[in-house]
Order: structure tokens, then sequence, then C-alpha cells
């Protein structure tokens, strides 16, 4: 079997080829770094087998984050042909990629990418081929349009590349060094490349680069954009168009409506997902699966009659599962929004408003995609996190990401707000995903100052076009994230429910209870209880169903449904509230819940994100991220439940004055001890260019 | 000549140096076609001017302006 790279610039359409090609249902989107990783999957072309395998997007063989490491390393392993795909509307800085690969000696088919009807460049193919030695065929990716030629190009014999300015390297440089005479050395000596050469044995990377002039480099981009230039106007026409550029940025930049857009944009998100819209479609929902229940476990009945069997039936499997599976439409129609997000080119303008502030606390506004993935799902945004230019970044991202609320979450705050906040619940709702960002930027500015201190980030981030998102595209998320949330409830979930069912149905001694007392989770629960007394919910049914949420954050809720013996159904549990609030399970007063609620926001995530912690950031720091999250979770609550407290006991005039005098004090104590630090500072620190100035 | 940081926006302006050595920041700055006699233009700026959008061989890319400080320019 044949193997191909797919190799480009970030956002040039690879995945949406390799998706295309191998009918696959990879993840894309309208960003700089949404591919992390590589990954192979097998096509055929005229009865022979490929195997492709995408790369993340990179701009030269000169690394510089991560994922460009990963795509680096896998162009440099073998000889493979390599389809370099190219944006026909950024075709200048897109074929300084393809130069450097015809530079190694690649074997190249180039795929220009025609997004649009009316592209910047109007390409002559023909011309453009001979000018470059290279076959290069005209691709609508997502279309598919001209992949045939693209599959009989791949059959054909490397062509003889043609690139005349590398005449004008120096290759005396060679001879200054213990290198071997083989060209590509010299190119990687003119773009001091100390990784390539550390990767192939070379040492002393400091006495191999005194020879070479220090404006090598430029020299040999400059050489390289001069022949692109020379050669696109040859072959090629171009508009005055700027790809990236639209009219809307004179809005959405602008720097007194930036962020009220963006607010609006991010409410209108979640007020249609978990009120109007996901409220309705979740009903819809609920009255579909309470008639299926109450068939199915009629049925049930009439033959096995109301035994334990029943029971596990009635309250683990339909029951807990039915309760979170009518959360189903709001959990996908938020993937939906962030996906239209994804692709409308939104989330560069977002990462530009967001830099000046996140700059400040060690992260870059690349990190904006990582955490707006969070509020989908942490597991995947984790995986993101990669496309930080500085280890030190990279790991707080990923740290940062379970304190985002996840869609696992909506659930728990759907059903336990509600059934005790009712209207006001979207206020509720909102406030915690406010409260998840606000504490994942507090934890960030302290890592930042303690032990994750950040190099400076480069923070260079491309803007692409805006565009709309294709309905097959939705259609194709839509279905990914439907599938994927019936297969955790289904597996999971049922799984962890019958557990849990077990161990509050029997004791230690394998008796079946009836009454709900003396159960091994009873029994397990009360044990460390009393931890959680000072929150407000020293109940052991509550510790319990958040000791289960460590599996699936959903199970929190189902467990709840379980231990209330409600059969199915969030409007049935919010209905239930009384029931909620008198019966096992059962929260002391308001301010308990919104504890119990920013606890759930707050602990440690599910059992994938921790895998995939340990996989990107380590034995290590995912330990620290797990117990710092378990702090964090349980001083907030404490402060939550004790403002709130305060608030129902001593009234809102009397709490909201003593909070007042109390962010008062803070602020002076912040206040005082930047004026003392500002004291020690020398005269010109503002712009002070002495280097041992303790700010540099 | 004067850093690209402290330039006017919807100018024009020809790249002229670069400042400090060598880093894998400046290689990315060329890679991107940030090279000497190119032009430029600073098309929008942060809220506290720390970021720039910049417009360079017919795209826009947003960029620090720690970073702008090493493109020294001059004026058309």
């Amino acid at each position: 079997m044949t193997e191909i790279l797919l190799v480009g610039n970030p956002n040039s359409g690879k995945t949406t080829l390799f998706n295309s090609l191998t009918r696959s249902n990879e993840h894309v989107g309208n960003w700089h770094g949404v591919t992390v990783d590589t990954k192979a999957k097998t096509f055929f072309a005229d009865g022979e087998e490929y195997s492709l395998v995408d790369t993340p997007g990179i701009y030269s063989l000169c690394p510089l984050s991560f994922e460009e490491e990963v795509a680096v390393k896998t162009i440099f392993e073998s000889d493979r042909k390599i389809i370099n795909i190219c944006d026909q509307n950024n075709l200048q800085r897109n074929l300084y990629l393809t130069l450097c690969l015809l530079e190694k000696g690649c074997d190249v088919v180039l795929a220009v990418n025609e997004i649009d009807k009316k592209p910047i460049y109007k390409i002559d193919y023909k011309k453009l081929s001979e000018r470059l030695g290279v076959f290069v065929i005209g691709i609508n990716a997502e279309k598919k349009i001209g992949l045939d030629d693209l599959k009989k190009a791949l059959k054909k014999p490397k062509k003889l590349s043609k690139l005349p300015y590398l005449k004008d390297l120096d290759d005396n440089l060679l001879k200054g060094t213990n290198l071997n005479k083989d060209f590509y050395n010299l190119i990687k000596l003119y773009e001091r490349d100390e990784k390539f050469f550390l990767n192939n044995g070379k040492t002393e990377i400091g006495t191999l680069f005194n020879s070479v002039p220090k404006d090598s480099t430029q020299h040999l981009a400059k050489l390289r954009f001069d022949f692109i230039e020379t050669v696109l106007n040859d072959c090629t026409k171009r508009t005055d168009k700027v790809y990236g550029q639209s009219k809307f940025d004179k809005f959405i930049l602008n720097k007194w409506l930036c962020f009220p857009i963006f607010l609006s944009i991010m409410a209108g998100i979640f007020y249609l997902t978990f009120f109007s819209l996901g409220a309705f479609l979740s009903g819809i929902l609920e009255s579909c699966l309470g008639l299926f229940t109450n068939s199915v476990l009629g049925v049930v009945e009439g033959a096995i009659g109301k035994t334990w069997l029943y029971e596990l039936l009635s309250t683990a499997v339909f029951g807990g599962v039915g309760t979170v599976l009518s959360f189903l439409p709001q959990v996908v129609l938020l993937f939906f929004f962030l996906s239209i997000l994804e692709d409308s080119g939104y989330l560069s303008r977002i990462a530009f408003i967001f830099e000046d502030i996140l700059g400040k606390i060690g992260l870059s506004g690349k990190s904006v995609y990582t955490l707006l993935m969070g509020f989908g799902c942490s597991t995947t945004a984790i995986m993101t996190a990669r496309n930080m230019d500085d280890k030190n970044a990279k790991i707080k991202t990923a740290i940062l990401c379970p304190y985002m609320s996840c869609s696992a979450k909506i659930p728990i705050y759907t059903v336990i707000g509600g059934a005790f906040f009712g209207a006001s619940n979207i206020l509720v709702i909102l406030g915690l995903y406010f409260l998840g960002v606000v504490v994942a930027l507090a934890i960030s500015k302290l890592l930042d100052v303690t032990v994750l201190k950040s190099k400076k980030q480069s923070f260079i981030l491309e803007f692409p076009p805006y565009r709309m998102t294709s309905p097959k595209r939705v259609g194709k998320i839509l279905w990914k994230n439907v599938k994927e949330f019936l297969i955790r409830v289904g597996s999971v979930m049922i799984a962890m429910n019958i557990i849990i069912w077990v161990l509050s149905s029997f004791s230690f001694s394998f008796s079946y209870i009836t009454d709900g007392h003396g159960s091994m989770l009873e029994t397990i629960g009360k044990f460390i209880t009393p931890l959680f007394a000072p929150l407000g919910f020293n109940n052991w049914a509550i510790v319990a169903s958040l000791v289960a949420g460590l599996v699936a954050k959903e199970v929190v809720v189902s467990s709840i449904a379980m231990f209330n013996g409600i059969d199915v159904g969030a409007n049935k549990l919010i209905s239930n509230s009384i029931l909620l609030s008198s019966s096992l399970v059962f929260f002391k007063s308001k301010a308990s819940v919104l504890a119990f609620l920013v606890f759930c926001l707050l602990y440690t995530p599910c059992v994938a994100s921790i895998s995939m912690l340990l996989q990107e950031i380590g034995r290590k720091w995912t330990t620290i991220s797990i117990v710092l999250q378990l702090i964090t979770a349980y001083i907030v609550a404490l402060i939550v439940y004790n403002v709130a407290f305060a608030f129902e006991i001593f009234g809102f005039v009397k709490s909201f004055s003593i909070v007042l005098i109390v962010l008062a004090f803070v602020f002076a104590v912040v206040f005082i001890a930047k004026k003392i630090k500002h004291k020690k500072m020398c005269g010109n620190c503002q712009n002070c260019t002495n280097k041992s100035c303790h700010k540099k | 000549m004067m850093p690209l940081s402290k330039c006017k926006k919807n100018k024009q302006y020809t790249i002229c140096r670069f400042d400090n050595a060598v880093d894998g920041v400046l290689r990315r700055f060329w890679e991107l076609g940030f090279t000497v006699g190119q032009k430029v233009k600073i098309v929008a700026t942060s809220l506290s001017k720390k970021v720039f959008l910049v417009q360079i061989r017919g795209y826009l890319l947003s960029v620090r302006a720690s970073l702008l400080d090493k493109v020294q320019v001059k004026d058309d």
C-alpha cells in the first residue's frame, strides 16, 4: 500500500480533502490549528489502495509549536509522496511551504483548493506546473471537484523541480563545517535550523553556525518569496482583494463594540441552547421517552412483576439514563453553535480581541479556541492546547480546560437549578459559566506567577475570511455528537447506574434494601459526608452522586434521579422539586444548592478528560491539576455557600454591604501592594532599556 | 526608520530591517512574508494597542506589539 502525506499551511483545507478522499468525518474548522496530530485512513484510486496521512498545518520545515513538530517529523521520516494543498486565495504565502518541500527533494503534487467562486488569484495551472516542476491540480476539497485528476496525478512519476534561486546560495559555507556535502544541509545551515541538526546528531550548534552570516535565514526567505512573486506574475492574474478582510470587522474589531458584540453572541447561544429552543426540543424528546418507557415497563411488569429486576430497569436504566437522555437536544445545540462559531472565522477575531487580557495572565489569544471548545467537551479541548508555542503555556491551557463548563454539566444545572430556582435559573446558569471562566483566568494567573511562568507568547495568528457553514457539515457535526452522546449514555452511564443501583440497593451482606437505609453506598457516603458539611450539602446521597460523577458528569443527575426513585425525564424531576428537597437527596437551603452547583462546575473532570490530560501533559501535571481542581472547587463552593447563606439570613441590603466592604478591603490591599512595588522600580522603568532592570 | 508597532493605521510602510538575533519567532516572521523591501500596513489595533492587525502580501495577520517592535520600517 502506498503511503501519501497531506501537507499544507494551517487552515488550507487539508482535513477537508482528507475527509473527501477517505470518506471520513474528521473535525475541520475555519481556524489555525484545528488538526494537532497525524491521522491515517485508506482510499482507492483505479483499484490501487493508498494510505493517506493528514498532518497538522505548517508554514515551513522549521517547526515552532508542538503540533508543527509532529508534522515536520512525519515529513522527514521517509520519502513518501506528498499532496501539498494550497489555498487559492492565499497562494503567495502557501507556495513558500511548497518551495521548502521541493528543496528537500520531496515528491510533491500541488493541489490548489479553489474555495471561492470569485478567487483572489486566477491561475494558469499548466504554466504554474511548468515553472515549478510539479503537477498542479485545481480542486475543491469540500465539493469533491478535481479529485479524480488529483488521484491520476498521484500515479505519475516525480517531475524535476525547478528552483533557480538556489544557485544564489554560497556552498562554501558547508566547507567551514564538518557536515557532509549534501545540498540540503546547506539550506538548513542558511535557515539556522537548530532542531534539524540536533535531530541529526549534531551537538555543537554554536560552532556550526559560526561561519554562517547572521542574515542568512532572512536572505533565503527573501530569495524564496522573490521567486514566488516572479512565478505568480507569470502564471496568475491577481485582484486587489485582501485575504481575510471584511467590512464586518469595522464593527467586530471596534474597541467599543467588540466586547458587547461578543457578549451578545454568547448570551444568544446560551439562551437558545438552555431555554427557548433547547427547552422546547428537550420537552418533545422527554414526552417521547416517557411514552416509550411506560409501554416497555408495562410489558416488563406484566412479565416479571415488581421484582428487584423491574426496579433495576425502571430506576437505573430508564430512570437515570432517561433523565440525561432528554438533554440530548441541548448538548447537540451547544455543539452546533460552537461549530458555527468555529467555521465562521470569528474565533480569530475573538483571539485578537482577548489577546490583551490573556497576555496578562500568561496565555495567548490562541488559548481562546481551546477554552471555547471546553464549553463543548473538555476531553477534545485539552488536545487542542498543542497549538501553543510554549510548553508552559500548553500545560497551563490544558489544565484550564476542565474549569470551563462542559456540555456534560448541562443536565446538572438544568435539573438541580431548575428545581430550586425556577425561572431565575437562567441567571444561575449564566453565572456558573461566567464563574468557570473567571476561576480559570485566576488559576492561570496563579500558575503564571508561581510554577508555570510562560515565555512571552509569540501570538502570530492568521485572519481567515468569514465563511458560512455548509448544511452538509452541520449535518455531520450533529450526527457525530448525537452518536457520541448516545454511545456514552448507552455504555458508561448504564454501567455506572447499575453499579450505583446495586450499591444503593444492597447492604454489605448482600441483602436487598427496600427502605433505602443501610446500603453499601450509604455506608461509604456517610464516611466522606462530614467533609462536605461546611459546603451545606452534608447528605450521603449527594456526596455519592459527586463520586459517581467522576466517571462522567451526567451520572450526577442520573444518580440523584435514582436516589429519588424518579422514573424518567428532566421536567418530571424539576416538577418534583418538593420530592427532591424532602426525600433522600435534600439540600438545606438554596445556598447549599448553589454551593453544590459550583462544586460540580469546578471539581475533578471525568475519567476521559483525565486520561487526555495524562497523554498531553504527563502524570505530574495531571496530578497537580486534579488536586488543584478539588481544592479550588472546595474553596469557591465554601465562599459561595457562606455568601449566599448570609444573603438568605441577613437579607439583601446587609449582606450586600458586607460584600462591598470586603471587596473594597481586598482592592485597597492590592492597590497599596502595587504602590509599594512601584516605588521600588528604577526611575525610567516604563521605557528603560537597562537589561538589569528588575522588570526585564 | 521606526518600529512597525509605532506606525499609523491604514498607511503603507516598507520593511527596512529586523532587530534582534535570529530566533524561532523572527524566522516565522520571514516565513510569513516579512522580508526587507516588502510593503506592510497596520489595519487595526486592539483596545490597549498591544495587538495589531497587519496586512502583508495580500493577507492579514494579528501580531503582538512586542514582536512588531523588532520590525523597522520607513514611511512610503
